[in-house]
């Protein structure tokens, strides 16, 4: 350039005021497109007011521009970045691409309608995510979706609750039911067409020491008419949700690493079961004396699908709670809501063979209620025979023992022989 | 550009003049146009962060990207500030040799104000190969991985990992021509420095990062060794869980296995240091690690080892010990130290043994390495009574009436 300035410099000397006036203008026209075309015209008329005796319009000028060959050019570059700035809108679901978020930010309108039958007039309010004081017992967050035609879908995060006698115990009522079937894939949750609750996994929040439950989300979708039909439809839904829910906080924890979709590996729903004389609740070998019995219980449930985190058979069940329930809970996490119970339920239950530094686990017997939670190769597990009331208090009894034995047989946690209390 | 001071000026209608002859013609309304798509697509890569030319780094024959996910890969994985290096070597498995390694080194370091010194240096080291030929080691080997804390491979691949090491068995195709199946192995250690207490566990970023870096190394391996399938192994969902914390006291038994009483073959003292490690309870894999834990008091760098026993019967990871226990009944193993009136085949030597039987209608192998104490015969049997009948089968170790079934 240095070469060519020294026989030029007088003839364009003129010129190079202009020219630096002309980039100026060009620089306030660029910015003056990008904010508005009202910008662009008072620019202009400026500009031709100042200029209207200099002979040629220069290229950039706005009359020259919208006319002419430049015109296709100027029309394709503002085509052009029209689209292109609705394109990074629309992929930024920004602007008038903006989504309304449920939940947490976890549900997009998608989400929510598929959960009410493609409706889209659905009120979300929550509680978000939060910590008590000194964060004892984890995060929890509640959020319920409403539609108006009086359509109502809980769903809550909190760690179950292992503390208390039991609070545990009401929870376990409806998400532990024999209605439920298994998530799958070795991840701790459960699902039906009302209710479903998954665990966060554990390699993104770590494991809870033993005295912590895990942290689940769970959901409610109201009730149904009990019985056996289960709705696998509105199950796959409830699944689908739940595992958003835990997905999306897994993501906003930098677990990028999402639960595939698990409605193709649920197992059928359980069926009532033509129940045996010396088989309840299809347990082979357990039987209670007494002719009228079996007619006095209706048909039983019992979880269906395998690798389930829990075996419950429920009967006669009114609002979520069974009259009868015999439940054993395989899975030591879960089987941690029943261990502060354990130790002070009521009168206590051991096991034969115990001694002073060994015993193979601890439990109670009640009138209403007997639970054994005994010590198994793969952790804890919690045996339960429990009634609606003190009624059965001798069924209670008579099944609790014999049932241990059985189910502990089965998990390859035997011999086990309970001792009752007199 | 143009216009950025007065000497450029020339220069600049120059140009522009050219630029407007250009654009007289229809090719320069093209050229425009192009010009104009770049330069919003460059705007578009930038505002995304998705630029095609980042310059990532690629290690382990290229099976490792530079900020693909585990924490090794990216910024974390530096411990200081200065010397940051990433640097592999190794050579990948061809379809002649099979077998492959690479060395993956991470190392940086923090000058402090007075001129103390801290290195970083984490090695990871990924085999691609068969298992080794010799019993004895081969038991070790695959003992190692499955033992202590590791858990399963998520989305059922044939394998385990823990945060510092991991093995996953490769398909059928990529067994050797004699038949033996091919792993790939990763082992990442962290050198220690020369004034630490304690050697300090290197963090790969978790085991699913361990997890992924196998499934990447297995992909890329397969490739070059030309065994890889139509679809590429994947690790997609999360780590459903995680193995248990140590116990330090055991209640009805170590590792929760009825019987087996450890901490009664000890002076009072070294009982109180026992740690308990229960890794996978499953229909798969069931592991029991017990060592003795280190004690600073005594200058004592590392734990001790005391019990290590394994009950393994996931199909691609007992293929592993094929041909280890051909023909040998496992009452007379050669040089064997196992007693009499042990079920199915099996073979034990130095500080190792073997036992496959049937168990539940499935092949099931118990293993046990690394010790040779006194009663560590004795333990073995009782894990492997315990573990049988917790599976629904008969006891494969003599004595069960009076070990094992006991409770």
């Amino acid at each position: 350039m240095s070469t060519h300035g020294k026989p030029e410099g007088d003839a364009v000397s003129g010129g190079e005021a202009a020219v630096s006036e002309d980039v100026t203008a060009v620089n306030e026209g660029v910015t003056a497109v990008s904010v508005g075309g009202a910008a662009v015209r008072a620019n202009g008329a400026a500009v031709s007011g100042d200029g209207a005796a200099a002979a040629p319009r220069p290229w950039w000028h706005w009359r020259r521009l919208t006319r002419g060959r430049w015109r296709p050019a100027l029309a394709a570059a503002v085509v052009g970045a029209l689209l292109g700035g609705t394109g990074v809108a629309w992929q930024a679901e920004a602007g008038p691409f903006g989504r309304e978020r449920a939940c947490w930010g976890a549900f997009d309108e998608d989400d929510v309608a598929d959960l009410f039958h493609g409706k889209r007039d659905i009120k979300s309010s929550e509680v978000g995510v939060s910590y008590d004081r000194i964060a004892s017992d984890g995060p929890s967050g509640a959020c319920e979706l409403l539609s108006p035609r009086g359509h109502r879908v809980r769903a809550r995060l909190h760690q179950l609750d292992v503390r208390f006698a039991g609070a545990g115990d009401k929870w376990a009522d409806e998400f532990l039911s024999a209605r439920m079937t298994p998530i799958g894939g070795g991840f701790l949750g459960m699902v039906s067409d009302t209710r479903a609750w998954l665990a966060v996994p554990e390699g993104c929040v770590g494991r809870n020491s033993d005295r912590e439950g895990p942290l689940v989300f769970d959901m409610e979708a109201g009730w149904t008419t009990y019985d056996d039909v289960v709705d696998t439809g509105e199950r796959a839904r409830l699944a689908r949700a739940v595992v958003t829910l835990v997905n999306d906080y897994m993501a906003g924890r930098g677990c990028d690493s999402p639960i595939p979709d698990p409605t193709a590996r649920l197992a059928a729903p359980a069926r009532f079961l033509d129940e045996k004389r010396d088989a309840i609740c299809g347990v082979q070998g357990l039987r209670l004396p007494g002719r009228d019995r079996e007619s006095r219980f209706e048909r039983p449930l019992v979880t269906g699908g395998t690798a389930a985190p829990v075996r419950t058979c429920d009967r006669d069940v009114l609002f979520g709670h069974p009259r009868l329930r015999l439940m054993t809970v395989e899975d030591p996490r879960l089987a941690l809501i029943y261990k502060g119970l354990s130790y002070d339920g009521g009168r206590r239950v051991t096991a034969a063979g115990d001694t002073g530094d060994q015993v193979r686990g601890r439990g109670f017997l009640r009138d209403d209620m007997g639970l054994f939670q005994a010590s198994c190769q793969t952790g804890e597990v919690t045996f339960l025979v429990r009634a609606a009331d003190g009624g059965r208090a001798a069924d209670v009894r008579r099944l609790l023992p014999r049932y241990a034995a059985l189910e502990a047989d089965r998990l390859g946690c035997g011999p086990l022989r309970l001792r009752l209390p007199s | 550009m143009t216009g950025e001071s007065p000497g450029d000026a020339p220069g600049g209608t120059q140009r522009l003049a050219r630029v407007r002859g250009l654009v007289r013609t229809g090719r320069g309304a093209a050229a425009g146009g192009l010009v104009l798509a770049l330069l919003a697509s460059g705007a578009g890569t930038w505002a995304t962060d998705t630029w095609p030319f980042d310059g990532r780094d690629r290690y382990c024959w290229g099976a490792w990207e530079q900020d693909s996910g585990p924490g090794i890969l990216g910024d974390e994985a530096f411990g200081g500030d200065d010397g940051r290096s990433r640097t592999a070597t190794g050579s990948a498995p061809t379809a002649d040799t099979r077998r492959g390694e690479c060395r993956l080194t991470v190392s940086s370091h923090d000058r402090y104000g007075d001129g103390d010194e801290k290195r970083q240096r984490t090695t990871v080291t990924v085999k691609y190969g068969p298992a080794p030929a010799s019993v004895g080691d081969r038991v070790g080997w695959l003992g190692g991985y499955l033992g202590d804390r590791a858990m399963p491979l998520p989305d059922g691949l044939p394998g385990v990992a823990d945060g510092h090491h991991g093995l996953l068995v490769l398909p059928k195709r990529c067994d050797t021509r004699d038949g033996r199946p091919t792993a790939v192995t990763l082992d990442a250690r962290e050198q220690a420095e020369a004034d630490a207490v304690l050697a300090r566990v290197p963090d790969l970023g978790g085991s699913r990062a361990v997890a992924e870096l196998l499934v990447a190394a297995a992909n890329k391996g397969m490739e070059s060794a030309g065994c890889a399938g139509a679809e590429p192994l994947l690790v997609s969902g999360p780590v459903p869980t995680l193995p248990e914390r140590a116990e330090t006291f055991a209640r009805g038994g170590a590792c929760r296995i009825p019987g087996l009483d450890i901490e009664g073959d000890l002076d009072k003292e070294t009982a109180l240091r026992v740690q308990y490690q229960v890794g996978a309870v499953n229909d798969e894999l069931q592991s029991c690690s017990v060592r003795i834990g280190r004690s600073l008091r005594l200058g004592e760098r590392s734990d001790q080892q005391l019990f290590d026993a394994v009950m393994v019967r996931e199909p691609r990871l007992t293929a592993l010990l094929d041909g280890a226990d051909d023909g040998r009944a496992s009452g007379r193993p050669p040089g064997g130290t196992l007693g009499k009136g042990w079920r199915g085949t099996g073979v034990s030597g130095k500080g190792y043994a073997l036992v496959r039987a049937g168990c539940a209608g499935r092949p099931t192998a118990f293993l046990t390495f690394g010790t040779s104490t006194g009663s560590a015969d004795e333990y073995f049997a009782t894990f492997s009574n315990a573990v049988a009948r917790r599976l629904g089968c008969a006891p494969v170790a003599p004595g069960a009436d009076d070990r094992g079934s006991g409770r």
